[in-house]
């Protein structure tokens, strides 16, 4: 197993260079100049070459590439072109509201999915079945731009339950009054998609032989769903959980450019548009590793959990 | 005595069915499968004659005046195109004589001459649309119509071109093994490792920046398609990977056919139930893609219309209760991606019963 | 005899008790009493260090954390100078060369850990050191050209530290001298008449040097400056948070140069009278971008001013140009405000772009003057004002807009009215007609026609003048290609002439036109002066209208000027917009200065009325 976890430790070095490498070459070489973005208003040739030459860009493209790699190692990105800030410290800042959305919906939409997935995985093939899986497909289909439009207009504007957006320094008060609308449209969208993939794990269990002689052997359909097929469903529903963990880092940029959140995903688009690659490269470099590194948690849990699995 | 054996009379034989009619078959008993098809088909239907000028031919002409009311709303206050009338009809200074210094001074006469006989034709504009006018008083229903024709064609397109890159790599990767699998195992982990919005960011700026994607729509279908291949890659992998060690591809080895015969006319057509589930489900994925794409800005170029641009104009429509070019685009964009969605369902259920 | 005893103990108790009470409710009241400002920007700031920022929204905070020498007075207009922390508006001496300002003394910094306890008085040598840092390569200040080719000795300096890497802050620049304590000389290469406005721009402020070395590494955190205000909290790009400064030494309104039959001066001085400014004890501001977010919070009473009303929702809140009945109900104040600032495309009138390829629109020929005359022509000017700008902008007939000296009320051309029969047969006159029949103008020599339009990507606005172009130019049979590009690189392209035709803006920098003007000077190209117009006869006029100051002579020379831009046409004029801001009626003292970027320390708030409309 651990011969396994270091093998897996090793091959992250090639994808990290990989990311290296791609990310440098889209914005580096291809990217926008920032200088050009930091010139202000009135300013020469020259005044852009001094901007170019503090920042560090003048440089040939081999060289920049090695501060790069340097920074990857030393975790150390320097500071925000636009803004100054220390790159980790931005970064700090912003994961707090992203996580701040984004645990609560996995939590909820999770629990919500799981449940009503064994409900309908309990009436499955019957028309309340049907018209379920017809309505979540009708609900993935509408664009989840159209709905944060819509709820914000309805829930926050015309009935004033939330507030159209904000985010305050207090936990305490974004969780009860900045964050419920946001949250509640993430899960609200993202609920359909999840109870169709966990319906049909569910259905991959009932399936099973062992389901068949557990019935067989007189147990309740209830306790057949709850006691068994839910437990086996778990594995695929928790590597599901797994897949998606990297993801909630990056939050959901829609909701955060909506509802000025101070996350990460608005940071991201922020820096894109100002060409600021201590921050692009910053936040590439880290949610690859973290990504990585899940994804190897989540392999290795799985081993465990399913003992049939062997490490290969 | 001699006794003549005659045959006894065989059951014809019938050929057994393939799996595509064995699935056309299921699919037929499939009622919601079948009404999406249909759909799906009208609006296939509705891109071919919005393609070849037959309807929606006229989306870009303003018809109406701005935000012009639907019809089932005549007559309610349209405070927009109201003040486009007022006119600032204030007198001024008598204009200021430019002879001496403008190089066109000579042939003041000859264009004064030339500008009165050009007629200015004014077309008289309507209050009231079928389904209501965007703020230039084109035709919203028209729009949803030529917009839909844009989505379906970007998300077709870059969903087959994802699926053959996908297919390809997958194939290369699960076929060959050794080293090509490592390289694009590699290729794979890079891609999938960074975040998916960065991804597309990246190679929209790119885009934008070196205009080496193209022009026009090439841009977004190169964006989604180059972004979006990861998916089909994996699962083509895993099954050739399955395929590649069974009997009939030793056998067809035996026979003396190419690897590349193998890989393409052996096993692909045993695969491509799975590449095409995946490729009409990449066909939604990039439909909505699409969307958010127009709203950051990167979508289809100023003289075409999508649900995406569409959506993007729309954002700020609601709150002044505009309402009806957010519900078009919306509702058809909806109806669409629901009905290809159901449809996708159906045609795996098809191919694949046991996954029922 | 026996007097009834005295219960001692009792009184004083009670009394300990009552005052105890008063002083509890004194303390909440007094919290409850607070004035706060709550507003929203329209994009986020990047930092605080005068210096080193140009945003509007950084450059405005510093307003208000800082003091330059000379300010605009609040009530007049147009807007004119005072002076701050300068004793006087100093004459110009020696035509125009030189400047002596007198500091008040008596002028504190704000308290910071690096005073180690003690007060800090503003000295002349302060601002030395401020220019001085504009010209540090370092700081790559965006404000560096106020300074370049200005002051004697300066630009030497700036060599020196490019090429040793660090700049010498101790060595002496003749063009400054500074004499005893408070007492500073600006000693210019040539005359410069508007050298004052530059004295009044918000960021050129003074920051002790103590507390830019001392916090070197982020001294955008780190302001601290004169100013009426201190900066209290800062997450970047989420909340900024000023309070007052307890021991600035405060302001009294001005009224000197009030207007009386203004309603809004007569407004201000009611609601400012005998008022020790700033009154506002604290402003909370939220950068918000999107629109419907920013529109919507106001509405909902979550911020007290709304700064420049999205031109979305403007039919909403002005139908037919008068306040909605809502916001009538809600006495909501409106301020109209015709910025000093105008939006412009620019055509670039060199004969090839960056990289080689030809330019159809460029060349001062006839022929391609009469392609740029007809492009103008066709664009529908209307359409954009009435459906873009929905209503709020004025067609521009000269570069400077309205409100700022040196500009022209009685100049009017139609060339740049929308006129597509004009427009029609100029082309016709001068070879631009369909030979093929695919429905699209040739060049005169056969060629085809399609010229090039970009824009930034992201912006609905841009995007909706990039159709406007793009439709109006179809009408008249011209094939109009337009393209997306980044923000960053449609700066570099403008800058370095790697476009055709582009949109522009630009806002005073200070109320004078020279400021517009010298965006078609000559040699301002590959800076400011994006068409890269370079003609002879209107460099010669700007150069012979920087040695006069205000005043006939040079309103003479500017009527010249503008000629020649109607007649060669860089540019297609555009509009000047009008903003409106909106302000609930609890908010005092409120009037838009054209120049000032923030008010904030003349407003005032009604604590009740504000408290009572939130809940």
């Amino acid at each position: 197993m651990t011969a396994y976890v270091i093998r897996r430790l090793w091959q992250m070095i090639p994808t990290i260079a990989g990311v290296i490498l791609l990310i440098f070459f889209l914005f580096n070489w291809v990217g926008g100049d920032p200088a050009q973005v930091l010139a202000g208003k009135i300013s020469n040739p020259e005044q852009i070459a001094n901007i170019r030459k503090q920042l560090g860009v003048d440089q040939p493209y081999w060289y920049q590439l090695w501060v790069f790699v340097q920074q990857v190692f030393t975790f150390d990105f320097g500071r925000s072109w636009s803004t100054n800030e220390e790159v980790s410290r931005i970064l700090l800042t912003r994961v707090g509201p992203t996580l701040t959305i984004m645990i609560p919906v996995l939590i909820i939409e999770t629990s919500l999915a799981v449940l009503f997935a064994i409900m309908v995985a309990y009436v499955r093939g019957s028309l309340t079945d049907r018209g379920i899986m017809i309505t979540c497909t009708v609900a993935m289909s509408v664009s989840f731009l159209v709905y944060i439009i819509v709820f914000q207009w309805l829930f926050g504007f015309i009935l004033g339950w939330f507030p159209v957006q904000g985010w305050s320094e207090s936990f305490w008060k974004n969780l009860t009054t900045y964050a419920p609308l946001p949250i509640m449209l993430a899960v609200f969208v993202g609920l359909a998609p999840q109870l169709r993939l966990y319906r049909s794990f569910f259905l991959d269990e009932i399936n099973q032989d062992y389901v068949r002689t557990a019935r067989a052997k007189g147990l309740s359909e209830k306790k057949v769903m709850l006691k068994h097929v839910l437990r086996n469903a778990l594995i695929p529903i928790l590597t599901n959980i797994g897949i998606s963990l990297p993801g909630i880092f990056v939050g959901s940029f829609l909701l955060e450019v909506f509802f000025s959140i101070p996350g990460l995903g608005r940071e991201i688009i922020t820096a894109v548009n100002r060409s600021d690659f201590p921050v692009i490269k910053a936040v590439t470099v880290y949610l690859a590793v973290i990504t990585m590194i899940i994804n190897l948690l989540v392999d290795v849990m799985y081993k465990y959990v399913d003992p049939r699995v062997s490490f290969k | 005595m001699s006794a003549v054996l005659t045959n006894p009379a065989l059951p014809p034989v019938r050929e057994s069915p393939g799996l595509w009619s064995l699935a056309w078959r299921r699919l037929r008993q499939d009622a919601v499968g079948m009404v999406s098809l249909v759909v799906v088909a009208i609006f296939i239907a509705m891109m071919a004659g919005s393609y070849f000028g037959l309807i929606a031919k006229d989306w870009n002409k303003e018809k109406g005046v701005s935000y012009a009311n639907p019809s089932f709303l005549a007559g309610s206050e349209n405070l927009e195109a109201r003040s486009m009338g007022a006119k600032d009809a204030a007198a001024k200074a008598p204009p200021v004589d430019l002879s001496d210094v403008d190089p066109l001074a000579p042939r003041y006469k000859e264009w004064e001459e030339r500008a009165a006989k050009i007629a200015v034709t004014e077309t008289k504009r309507s209050e009231v649309l079928p389904f209501g006018g965007d703020k230039w008083g084109r035709d919203v229903l028209q729009k949803a119509i030529k917009g839909s024709e844009v989505s379906i064609f970007v998300g077709l397109s870059a969903a087959l071109l994802a699926t053959l890159i996908g297919t390809m790599l997958g194939a290369a990767a699960g076929y060959w093994g050794g080293w090509a699998n490592d390289l694009l195992e590699w290729v794979y982990n890079v891609f999938t490792s960074i975040p998916y919005i960065l991804l597309i960011l990246a190679f929209a700026a790119v885009a934008a920046t070196s205009g080496k994607f193209g022009k026009g729509i090439l841009p977004i279908v190169l964006i989604l398609s180059l972004t979006g291949w990861t998916g089909i890659y994996r699962l083509m992998r895993a099954e050739y990977i399955k395929h590649s060690n069974r009997e009939y591809v030793k056998a067809a080895q035996a026979i003396g056919a190419s690897n590349w015969s193998r890989m393409f006319g052996h096993i692909l057509p045993n695969v491509s139930h799975v590449s095409l589930v995946q490729l009409s489900q990449h066909v939604v994925g990039f439909i909505k893609a699409e969307v958010i794409l127009s709203f950051l800005g990167f979508g289809v170029p100023v003289d075409m219309v999508s649900w995406g641009t569409m959506l993007a104009e729309a954002q700020n429509e609601l709150v002044i209760g505009k309402w009806w070019q957010l519900f078009a685009a919306g509702a058809s964009m909806a109806i669409l991606v629901t009905a290809f969605s159901l449809l996708t369902d159906s045609l795996r259920d098809a191919l694949d019963p046991k996954l029922k | 005899m026996v007097l009834p005893t005295f219960q001692p103990l009792r009184i004083p108790r009670f009394f300990a008790v009552l005052v105890a009470l008063l002083l509890i409710l004194a303390a909440a009241t007094a919290d409850a009493q607070k004035k706060v400002l709550r507003i929203a920007f329209r994009t986020a700031e990047t930092g605080f260090d005068p210096q080193r920022v140009f945003d509007r929204y950084s450059v405005g905070i510093c307003e208000n954390i800082f003091e330059p020498l000379l300010t605009y007075d609040y009530l007049a207009r147009p807007a004119r100078l005072v002076a701050l922390t300068a004793e006087a508006i100093p004459e110009p001496d020696e035509g125009g060369t030189r400047y002596t300002f007198r500091i008040k003394p008596g002028i504190y910094f704000a308290d910071d850990p690096v005073f180690k306890g003690r007060k800090r008085e503003l000295v002349a040598k302060d601002f030395e050191y401020m220019v001085k840092r504009f010209r540090d390569p370092k700081n790559r200040s965006p404000y560096e050209w106020l300074f370049e080719n200005k002051l004697i000795g300066l630009d030497e300096l700036t060599e020196k530290a490019k090429k040793s890497g660090t700049f010498d802050y101790d060595a002496h620049v003749p063009g400054i001298e500074v004499r005893g304590k408070y007492v500073i000389t600006f000693k210019l290469k040539e005359a410069d008449y508007n050298f004052l406005y530059v004295m009044a721009m918000p960021n050129v402020v003074p920051m002790p040097r103590e507390v830019v070395e001392a916090y070197a590494a982020d001294t955008h955190a780190h302001p601290v400056g004169t100013g009426p205000f201190i900066l209290k909290e800062w997450v970047r790009r989420s909340k900024i948070v000023l309070e007052r400064n307890p021991y600035h030494r405060g302001y009294e309104l001005e009224t000197r140069y009030a207007d009386p039959t203004d309603p809004w001066d007569r407004k201000v001085m009611d609601e400012l009278r005998g008022k020790r400014l700033p009154a506002l004890d604290r402003v909370e501001i939220s950068p918000i971008e999107d629109e419907q977010p920013r529109y919507l919070a106001f509405l909902n009473k979550e911020h007290d001013i709304l700064d420049e009303t999205p031109f979305s929702f403007i039919h909403q809140v002005l139908p037919n140009g008068k306040l909605s009945k809502a916001l009538e109900k809600e006495h909501m104040n409106v301020f109209p405000e015709l910025q000093p600032e105008i939006t412009y495309d620019v055509f670039n009138i060199d004969d090839k772009v960056l990289g080689g390829q030809e330019n159809p629109v460029g060349g001062y020929s006839p022929e391609r003057v009469a392609l740029r005359r007809a492009m103008v022509l066709a664009h529908d000017r209307d359409q954009e004002i009435a459906i873009i700008r929905k209503n709020q902008a004025l067609p521009a007939q000269t570069p400077v807009p309205p409100g700022v000296v040196g500009y022209d009320p009685a100049l009017h051309s139609t060339e740049q009215d929308p006129d597509p029969a004009r427009a029609k047969a100029l082309l016709d006159m001068f070879g631009y007609v369909d030979r093929d029949g695919d429905g699209w103008r040739e060049a005169p020599d056969g060629r085809p026609l399609v010229i090039q339009y970009k824009y930034n990507i992201g912006g609905q606005e841009a995007r909706q003048l990039a159709e406007l172009w793009a439709k109006s130019m179809k009408a008249v049979g011209i094939r109009l290609e337009a393209t997306a590009v980044q923000f960053a690189d449609l700066l570099n392209d403008k800058r370095v002439g790697n476009f055709e035709v582009a949109g522009s803006a630009w806002i005073a920098d200070y109320p004078d036109a020279q400021n517009f003007l010298q965006l078609l000077y000559g040699p301002n190209t590959n800076q400011s002066n994006e068409s890269r117009f370079r003609l002879a006869e209107y460099d010669r006029l700007y150069e012979k209208s920087l040695g006069f100051p205000d005043g006939e002579e040079r309103n003479k020379l500017y009527r010249e000027m503008n000629r020649l831009l109607l007649a060669y046409a860089p540019w297609r004029l555009g509009v000047h917009r009008i903003f409106n801001h909106l302000q609930y009626p609890w908010v005092k003292g409120y009037k838009k200065h054209p120049i000032l970027y923030t008010n904030f320390k003349y407003l005032d708030i009604d604590v009740p009325a504000q408290q009572l409309a939130s809940k």
